[in-house]
């Protein structure tokens, strides 16, 4: 027995990027492996999908800001894929999403058209192209007298901060804080997220709320209306409260974001994929130009995974898939496939001042115009792992990773179909 | 304005300058501290931790090795609560010349270290990631001394016997009367205003800037060169005992375990800035390969983050060069009336801060007799508040607390477990401060995030609770985040650069800070 | 040299604490902590806990004998902590410290408590299913009145499998059944042994003993060291010289304990000949899908018009392998298959049995007991025999071993 399993595709990392690839390519008929070390990305950014909010100055009007963003920044992720993939990427994701397994929840928004603004915990107006249906209500143009609610109870959302930043760009808006039971000091947002399942609960949260509320129009809470049926949740707590109602991202864990896993992972599910966690991918099997399998740590041995297609979704810096070491040498850390971004030596990784930004934040595996990596013919690279985008500083993370990722599915289809992939 | 009038007008709001006020009010004076900053702020708060045994001076300078034996067993009783109990190592690697062991050995033996051989194999089974080629060790009662609780102790301390503390209150002028120095105006940099102190005896308890305060006084020739070196505290106890390099105090030769981290130190360059805090990749690299000889794997361990710290070396122009011991690292009281004809006026610079409470005393003497008086100094039997038990702390009792109030307690600094309660309290007893003030009382922000999590919390509270306008809380936060970048970007590298970009994440991404209204 | 020295230390699960960026993703997946206040969290009590522990320094957390042990957090989180890891040193300077129960000490001898049961099966079921007798149980050693017990089989799988021979086909597997298999359900290991004979394995059964994993999860790490290499030794000694036989075992717990938990828990990395066992073994759903991949699965499969539904158990998942019993299932012709996504079922071995834990355990469950009745399953597939107990005990379904499920539609 040689500890190897043989697959169409193997999807390296199960952040939104590798998931959608891999429910692409299953959806494609390929049979599919996403290998990841843990849960990604999901459970961490605020659920909402950022396309392009500062390209540097505010933008408005996502679709053409893209357009012009591809031309002047060739690198850009976006000029790599265009900006048709990533309409094509976002109408996939929205009906994905209606067809997941949260009843009635779904991604609205002004998608590339406008672009809507959005409360975050601090209060400043997030740019955001889509949101679940639990946030919607949130967008600044339609906010009338608006509420923030939060409970001391809670250390991770606090509304007079919040209230007060919203005020000082000139909502109006007021904090309300509400005195909840919950069982333990250092709860978060999903904990209160879990009681928000159980109808019961809603409603003695709702009565609690109600009395204290005034002439608002709009009610303002931290993301944590439910996992299971959050547009039920969102539905009942309007009716209750008789005023619109939206949550409002906040510290990781992020609840919205946990749905989001739930109903990507089950479209991955339903497509006939498979995700194997824990599974961390340390090295590659290589036979000239192309990667032959991965090896992973499995428990008491490595187990190998070969394919004729990999897709590299392992994210960037933040993830650990490249590595700065204290030589100061970066490397990308699963294939040592080539990085481009990379100060050189003796040029600055960072600067001093923290708003800045920093020389190192755009480096990324290097990737040619089809997103293959270079020097390896069969590895295409999507989301947080690709070069030349900045994408907190940009709010473009999500529409880096669904565009990057529906293009890597294009890719494979297109190479796996032509001639000389047959003979190959 | 107003006029405060006092005894003794203490500079200075490092340990020593601490030390001498409470020395001051326990010996019955009228004190007033003042310090441009927060307490220790300056060199006494940017140091590795390391009470010393005396073992590291005993044969480069057996006079300072001497004053560390009595110091390191006077403050295990007065200081205990600021004192864990780590013991120290010396140990030979092979970079250390073999022969200097045995000198080591006699040196201890003539100043008066406790020094004791032990097998390798024992020093290894006590720390497993030592490097395992090294070729003798001897244990010492080296400790670590948490710098901040102990100026807080002395400042609390002082103000429990009348003294009056005034951190954030700049030295803007030293008033002098002919021949006599008759105190000082100060300036609070955050609100402009400014206060008349007159005092009886001012003393410059400045450190590496006490030649600064000296020429404000019109004294000429008290040449402090700053000596900067920097700091590098990793992310836990790679080592839970002291260990030091067996060889001549060098750099990089000592790793202290403080608190929930292992801090290795130091380098030397001189430089001609007090506030200088560069940090040069040179001197990082330097750090790691020395911890690389100390503990294998070192540098792949996590670094958290970096600091530069300014020691006080003294040269005094008006001294024959005759003297030929090492003077630069000792300590210095110049009386300046003895010296310059000055009344009024004592600087106290040099030294180290295992021997901060010596300095005091030796400076309020100098005090006292330029006042007439006799008063005996009672500093070493005297215990600080909240050492009154004699009992050290150990690095289990936050975790201790929080787990006696696992339900009731909300943590918001998780990795130096700060709880709710305890950042409010802060937020009540100074309410201007920073968060970077909070962090030097409460450790908050400190741990393997760098502030990443609680930031956003402790903002969020101070806004609550002080009533801050959106637009400070926002400095707050802003001013805290690039105080925490300060130091973590010269070694962003590994694990470290990983928290750094989630960190962004939460601070870019998810909050927006960039786009807040300011 | 030093280098793998360095790394080994780096990926301790000390070491492994330099990898936590506060992210919170583990105590997301927590079951337990997701239920009670009582843990609270892997994060907490893993990496954020570790930096305040010194050796040699009395515990002061005494919550983290609350962790279950179940492993999810090592599995999901994506930075490459080993928190479950450090919790389990955690519990074990714990109850060094402050002494193990008499109950922790009964408990996880599944062994002793087989050897004792076997013989007066009837009556021990007998005893076990009065009421008065659990009770009394619960008074005088906390295990919980209500807790899911196994009855003895009355018969030992060794027995059986000594009074027969595999026929030599040159493909050795040598078989690691476990202490389920040997007092409470030989016939799993009976058809765990047809499937391979069938696949063209010749079955080796050496004498074997606990794995120690019950020892070690309350904390007896001195005890789980002795017995886990007692078993290794055992288990190595039936390889014999070719280099291809393979260990199988069909209780993923015991599997997991030889090819990493004892390992990386008991901190025996150095022992040669645990190192050799724990990279021959295999769990038996992963062998065979390891063979269906190389095209020498026979597929001879009857139909079998039911539909079941598919609970991998946490210490499954924590062989970092995927569900292989879900594909190999779904090879079934007629069988309908059902996922399930909730993760844990409570018991984590002998957690859910403790009095001061069992209501924690069936609240943990609940969400995939909830899950198994909204299914339209009328069986449970599940690797571990612990799980099978406690779903069995929380839903009234029956439960199987997935080998069942093969065995069954081989027509064996």
């Amino acid at each position: 027995m040689n500890r190897e399993l043989h697959y169409d595709a193997v999807v390296i990392g199960a952040g939104v990027a590798g998931l959608v690839a891999a429910t692409r390519l299953a959806q494609g008929g390929a049979r599919v492996c996403v290998l990841a070390r843990g849960v990604g990305s999901t459970h961490l950014a605020p659920g909402t999908v950022d396309v392009l909010g500062y390209a540097p100055d505010a933008v408005r009007e996502p679709g053409p800001a893209l357009e012009q963003l591809a031309a002047s920044q060739p690198g850009h992720p976006y000029a790599l894929v265009g900006a048709g993939v990533v309409a094509d990427a976002l109408d996939w994701f929205v009906a994905t999403v209606q067809a997941g397994p949260l009843p009635g929840y779904g991604y609205v928004g002004g998608g590339l058209e406008l672009g809507g603004r959005y409360p975050s915990a601090l209060g400043a107006l997030r740019p955001s192209a889509l949101v679940p249906v639990t946030m919607a209500a949130g967008e600044a143009q339609q906010l009338g007298r608006l509420c923030i609610v939060g409970t001391p109870a809670l250390r991770d959302f606090h509304p007079s901060l919040c209230a007060a930043n919203l005020a000082a760009a000139g909502i109006d808006a007021r904090a309300v804080p509400v005195e909840l039971e919950l069982d333990r000091a250092d709860a978060n947002t999903l904990g209160v997220a879990r009681r928000f399942d159980d109808p019961g609960w809603r409603a003695r949260f709702c009565a609690r709320l109600a009395p204290l509320l005034g002439g608002e129009d709009h009610v303002g809470l931290p993301a944590m209306l439910g996992l299971r049926d959050p547009f039920g949740a969102l539905a009942d707590v309007e009716q209750r409260l008789g005023r619109r109602v939206f949550e409002i991202p906040t510290l990781p864990p992020s609840v919205p974001g946990m749905r989001l896993y739930e109903i990507l992972s089950s479209a991955l599910r339903a497509a006939g994929g498979r995700l194997v966690l824990g599974a961390e991918v340390v090295s590659g099997r290589w036979s000239g130009g192309r990667v032959e399998a991965v090896v992973t740590r499995a428990a008491g041995h490595d187990r190998v995974y070969a394919a004729p297609w990999f897709v590299l979704a392992s994210g960037g810096f933040a993830s650990g898939a490249i590595e700065l070491d204290s030589h100061w040498t970066a490397r990308e850390r699963i294939l040592g496939l080539p990085l481009r971004g990379v100060p050189p030596a003796g040029e600055p990784r960072f600067v001093p001042e923290y708003a800045s930004e920093q020389p190192l934040a755009r480096a990324g595996v290097a990737v040619g115009g089809d997103l293959r990596a270079e020097g390896a013919d069969n590895v295409l690279v999507c989301g947080a792992a690709l070069p030349g985008a900045a994408p907190w500083r940009e709010h473009s993370g999500e529409g880096i990773a669904l565009a990057s990722a529906f293009r890597v599915a294009q890719v494979v289809g297109e190479l796996a179909g032509s001639p000389a992939e047959a003979t190959a | 304005m107003v006029t405060l009038s006092t005894d003794v007008l203490v500079i200075g709001g490092g340990a020593t300058g601490a030390g001498v006020a409470w020395d001051a009010a326990l010996r019955g004076l009228d004190v007033v501290l003042v310090e441009r900053r927060d307490l220790a702020e300056g060199t006494s708060g940017r140091f590795h931790g390391l009470l010393h045994s005396g073992g590291r001076y005993a044969v480069k300078d057996p006079h300072a090795a001497r004053e560390c034996v009595a110091e390191n067993r006077i403050l295990r009783r007065v200081a205990a609560d600021c004192i864990e109990d780590t013991g120290g190592m010396f140990v030979a690697t092979p970079w250390d010349e073999a022969a200097f062991a045995d000198r080591f050995v006699q040196g201890c033996a003539d100043v008066g270290v406790d020094c004791e051989e032990i097998a390798v194999r024992e020093a290894l089974s006590d720390e497993p990631r030592l490097n395992p080629r090294i070729s003798r060790a001897f244990r010492v009662p080296d400790a670590s001394i948490d710098v901040w609780k102990t100026v807080w102790a002395l400042a609390r301390g002082a103000r429990q016997h009348g003294a009056r503390v005034l951190p954030y209150h700049e030295v803007v002028s030293v008033n002098r009367d002919g021949d006599a120095v008759t105190g000082a105006r100060v300036r609070d940099p955050r609100s402009g205003e400014e206060i008349e102190i007159e005092a009886r005896v001012t003393v410059n308890a400045t450190g590496a800037w006490a030649g600064r305060i000296a020429a404000l006084a019109g004294i000429e020739g008290v040449n402090v060169l700053p000596g900067r070196g920097i700091m590098i505290a990793m992310n836990h106890r790679l080592v839970n005992t002291v260990v030091n390099r067996c060889q001549m105090p060098t750099d990089g030769d000592v790793i202290v375990p403080i608190r929930t981290v292992s801090v290795i130190g130091t380098t030397d360059r001189l430089t001609d800035d007090p506030d200088d805090h560069t940090v040069l990749e040179e001197e990082v690299e330097q750090m790691l390969d020395d911890g690389e000889k100390l503990v294998p794997g070192f540098r792949r361990a996590r670094a958290l983050r970096v600091w530069t710290g300014v020691r006080p070396l003294f040269e005094d122009a008006k001294q024959a060069p005759s003297d030929t011991r090492d003077v630069t690292r000792a300590h210095a009281v110049l009386d300046h009336k003895a010296r310059d004809g000055v009344r009024g006026l004592v600087t106290i610079t040099g030294g180290k801060l295992t021997t901060f409470r010596l300095m005091a005393q030796e400076t309020v003497d100098a005090v006292c007799a330029q006042l007439g008086l006799q008063r005996a100094c009672r500093t070493s039997v005297e215990p600080l508040p909240g050492s009154e038990t004699g009992r050290h702390y150990h690095l289990g009792e936050r975790l201790a607390r929080k787990e006696a109030a696992l339900a009731g307690e909300q943590m918001v600094c998780e990795c130096e477990l700060v709880s709710r309660a305890k950042l409010e309290q802060a937020i009540d007893r100074f309410p201007a401060a920073s968060i970077d003030d909070i962090r030097r009382r409460l450790r908050l922000g400190m741990g393997p995030c760098q502030g990443g999590f609680c930031i956003y919390r402790t903002t969020g509270i101070m806004h609550a609770r002080d009533g801050l306008a959106a637009e400070q809380a926002n400095g707050v936060l802003l001013d805290f985040l690039q105080e925490r970048w300060k130091g973590s970007w010269p070694i962003l590298y590994g694990d470290q650069l990983r928290q750094a970009r989630l960190d962004d994440w939460i601070f870019q991404g998810v909050l927006d800070v960039e786009h807040l209204p300011r | 040299m030093t280098d793998l020295l360095e790394l080994a230390e780096h990926e301790s699960p000390r070491g492994s604490l330099d990898h936590c960026v506060k992210c919170t993703i583990c105590e997301t997946a927590c079951p337990v902590s997701n239920v009670t206040p009582l843990f609270p969290g892997p994060k907490y009590a893993g990496p954020q806990a570790e930096r305040y522990r010194v050796g040699g320094e009395p515990s002061v957390d005494a919550s983290v004998d609350y962790c279950s042990g179940c492993g999810i957090c090592t599995q999901v989180c994506p930075q490459g902590v080993k928190i479950a890891e450090l919790n389990a040193r955690a519990r074990d300077a714990l109850k060094r410290d402050r002494g193990v129960p008499v109950r922790d000490r009964i408990i996880t001898r599944p062994t002793a408590l087989g050897r004792l049961g076997t013989p007066a099966a009837g009556l021990a079921n007998f005893a076990l299913g009065l009421r008065p007798a659990r009770i009394a149980a619960e008074k005088l050693l906390g295990v919980h009145r209500d807790a899911p017990m196994p009855r003895f089989a009355g018969r030992r799988f060794s027995r059986w499998a000594r009074g027969r021979t595999s026929p030599a086909t040159g493909r050795r597997a040598v078989y690691f059944h476990g202490c389920g298999t040997e007092y409470y359900e030989p016939e799993t290991g009976e058809q765990v042994v047809a499937v391979l004979e069938h696949n063209g394995f010749e079955v080796v059964v050496p004498s074997q003993d606990c794995c120690g994993l019950p020892l070690q999860s309350s904390g007896l790490f001195d005890d789980a060291r002795r017995t886990v290499l007692r078993l290794a030794r055992a288990l190595d000694g039936a390889l014999g010289g070719d280099p291809d036989t393979v260990i199988v075992g069909n209780a993923t717990s015991c599997t997991l304990m030889l090819k990493r938990e004892a390992r990386e828990i008991l901190g025996l990395e150095d022992d040669p000949v645990l190192k050799r066992v724990s990279e021959r073994v295999y769990d038996i759903c992963e062998l065979l899908l390891e063979l269906h991949d190389r095209g020498e699965l026979r597929t001879d499969f009857q139909p079998v018009h039911e539909t079941v539904a598919y609970h991998a158990p946490c210490q499954q998942q924590g062989h970092f392998i995927g569900k292989p019993a879900l594909e190999l299932l779904a090879l079934v012709p007629g069988l309908e298959v059902r996922e399930l996504t909730a993760r844990c079922c409570g018991i984590a071995g002998t957690y859910g049995l403790k009095a001061e834990k069992y209501e924690i355990a069936m609240a943990v469950g609940r969400e995939l007991f909830g899950q198994i009745e909204g299914s339209g399953a009328g069986s449970v597939a599940c690797d571990s025999e612990t799980c099978r107990w406690q779903i069995t005990h929380g839903t009234g379904r029956p439960s199987a071993h997935p080998i069942e499920y093969l065995h069954r539609a081989y027509g064996l």
